[in-house]
């Protein structure tokens, strides 16, 4: 209201002037006619006027644009009658205007700079994502490798760089088949699988496939799934390979010791059920016969027994369920009879056995009778695989830095060859080319390792060279070291 | 059949031995060896009417002494037993080319062994027979 006055009392002033003016020029006597000099009045009050509406409206205009500057378009129109252009010119009312619509453009620009704000905390948390994710792909054993629809590598991580045999650094945009090798028959297989799962628009594909790498075959499972954008087309391919090697080795390894414990168990079942038939029937004429039965079905009984209690050890072992009696053993003395035990079979087939074991002090906290089993199995294996006229030496010798005893079975055997050395001691693993030359079950060597490692601390290795021989033993701490006392608490009873 | 020459092979030596006393005890000639290389010696220094064998074996397994036999005109026709503790030693279609008369699993019966022995050396003897026969 106070700037509507204001403007009024303003208009009202011009308009005075303007008559007074008029009046001047009306009523001094300059010889005119006084037609011509109120004519002339009339014009000047006139023109004064007009001048001054048109200033409102100038002002009105202005005002006009600033106030719907920022507002709708609906908002923005032209006063309609000159009460309007009066109640809202004037230089105050500018200002006002404008400092309406300044208050206006401020909450504007603070709604802009949250918006901002909340845009980028989101890219962050995208990046970090997204970071997230490419180091779970990146760090996975399984092989990742995504193309889009042209063809062209978006993703592959380390284990797919080591499967295709490229760098994902150098190889990012390029095309698939510009970064496999055109000789490699499985690779463009694999290739060919992307491109017929993306045609068939298939959700999940699966397939076995194989590869070379470095020399070995391996076996891997490969899921191949297609990517959609928001068009629901597809723009990219994802391969997961996971390596099935190992898993398909233990399958069959686990194939081929059921046959061998099956084998194994029957042959001494083979021998009490036909000697006990005989029995019964009374093909044992004399006492002496029948005391010569009896005693087959005694040792092949113990012989089943032994077997079991094998395979059942090697299993407590794993699951830590065995019980562990330690006691301070010498290990020279418990070579010393475990050679006097061996020898009888060595020489039925030829075999020289030597111990050279100096009286020293070498004795270690263990449990007797295991590591009894550990060194009639590391003897015999070596008796077994050794031909006729061999010899098989076993050695204790004493590291005083170390605070350890290490003993040593070498054989003049037919050795491993150097790919399978590694495996020796995994259960159920024998080697391939000796199986011909004894039997077994492959739990031996196995049952050494749970025994030195699991139960006692130490450690097992192995040499070998194949038609050269072999060297295998193990490693224990000295009795009194605190190492193999804490450890040993540790052992589950 | 008292007198027919009878080849058993088995690395065990128990299964040899039992086997052995089963077929004396009935008559029958025997010689045993503890693998298919020594097996295969002995069967070609003297044929024998029937052969017993082992499955696995070290040294030469008993498919590898039953090939052998087969690919010599000598012992091409004996007719062999095979005693195996594996469930699933080869396949029917090996069997008949190798032309194994019987697969005996382990743990086995020496009486049914003795059964099988028999029947296989009389069938062997009617179609020899029968053969001659036709010849005459």
């Amino acid at each position: 209201m106070r700037t509507e006055g204001k403007l009024n009392l303003f208009v009202l002033i011009v308009v005075m002037c303007s008559l007074s003016v008029c009046g001047l020029a009306v009523w001094q006597d300059s010889g005119v006619g006084v037609g011509v000099r109120l004519l002339l009045a009339a014009l000047m009050t006139a023109g004064v006027i007009w001048l001054s509406l048109n200033w409102l409206k100038l002002v009105g205009e202005i005002t006009s644009i600033v106030s719907c500057f920022g507002q709708k378009q609906s908002a923005r129109k032209n006063p309609k009658s000159l009460s309007d252009w009066l109640g809202l010119t004037g230089v105050d009312g500018i200002s006002q205007v404008v400092n309406e619509q300044l208050n206006n453009n401020d909450g504007l620009t603070g709604k802009l700079k949250e918006q901002i704000r909340d845009l980028q905390i989101q890219i962050q948390l995208s990046q970090r994502q997204k970071n997230n994710t490419e180091a779970i792909i990146y760090s996975i054993n399984d092989a990742v490798l995504v193309i889009d629809e042209l063809d062209r590598v978006l993703m592959a991580n380390g284990e797919a760089g080591k499967i295709f045999g490229f760098d994902f650094r150098n190889s990012r945009y390029k095309s698939i088949d510009d970064l496999i090798s055109d000789n490699n028959s499985e690779h463009k297989e694999f290739v060919n699988f992307l491109r017929q799962s993306r045609q068939n628009k298939a959700s999940h594909t699966r397939r076995e496939i194989e590869f070379l790498i470095e020399d070995r075959m391996r076996s891997f499972d490969c899921i191949i799934s297609c990517v959609y954008d928001s068009k629901e087309q597809i723009s990219a391919v994802a391969a997961v390979l996971h390596d099935v090697t190992r898993e398909k080795e233990i399958s069959q390894m686990k194939n081929d010791f059921v046959s061998h414990v099956s084998h194994e168990l029957k042959t001494p079942l083979a021998s009490i059920t036909a000697y006990s038939e005989m029995l019964v029937d009374g093909e044992a004429d004399n006492e002496q016969t029948k005391k010569e039965f009896y005693g087959v079905i005694q040792s092949q009984a113990k012989r089943l027994n032994a077997l079991i209690e094998d395979i059942l050890n090697v299993s407590r072992i794993e699951s830590g369920l065995i019980k562990v009696k330690k006691e301070p053993v010498s290990l020279t003395i418990l070579i010393e009879e475990q050679l006097q035990m061996i020898k009888g079979f060595a020489e039925e087939k030829d075999i020289e056995v030597v111990g050279q074991n100096p009286i020293v002090f070498d004795q270690v906290y263990a449990d007797k009778d295991m590591l009894q089993q550990v060194i009639v199995n590391l003897l015999s294996n070596a008796v077994k695989y050794t031909p006729a006229g061999g010899k098989v030496n076993i050695e204790t010798e004493v590291d005083a830095i170390e605070n350890l005893v290490r003993v040593s079975v070498i054989d003049t055997g037919v050795g491993i060859a150097e790919d399978e050395v590694e495996h020796v001691f995994d259960k159920f693993y024998r080697v391939e080319a000796n199986k011909a030359q004894a039997k077994g079950t492959g739990l031996g060597l196995n049952l050494v390792k749970q025994i030195v490692e699991k139960v006692h601390s130490g450690k097992v290795f192995v040499k070998s060279q194949r038609g050269v021989g072999s060297t295998f033993g193990f490693e224990l701490p000295l009795a009194g070291t605190n190492s193999e006392k804490v450890k040993s608490e540790m052992v589950r009873r | 059949m008292a007198g027919k020459k009878v080849l058993v092979v088995d690395d065990e030596i128990h299964i040899v031995h039992v086997v052995a006393i089963k077929l004396r005890n009935n008559g029958y000639d025997v010689t045993t060896a503890c693998n298919g290389a020594e097996a295969l010696e002995l069967a070609l220094q003297n044929k024998p009417d029937m052969v017993v064998t082992d499955f696995q074996m070290p040294v030469m397994t008993g498919l590898e002494l039953i090939k052998q036999l087969r690919g010599n005109e000598l012992t091409k026709d004996v007719p062999v037993v095979m005693l195996t503790a594996r469930g699933f030693a080869i396949e029917d279609e090996q069997k008949e080319d190798l032309k194994i008369s019987e697969f005996i699993s382990k743990p086995f019966s020496p009486k049914e062994l003795l059964r099988n022995i028999e029947d296989i050396l009389y069938n062997n003897a009617v179609k020899n027979e029968d053969a001659e026969i036709n010849v005459g």
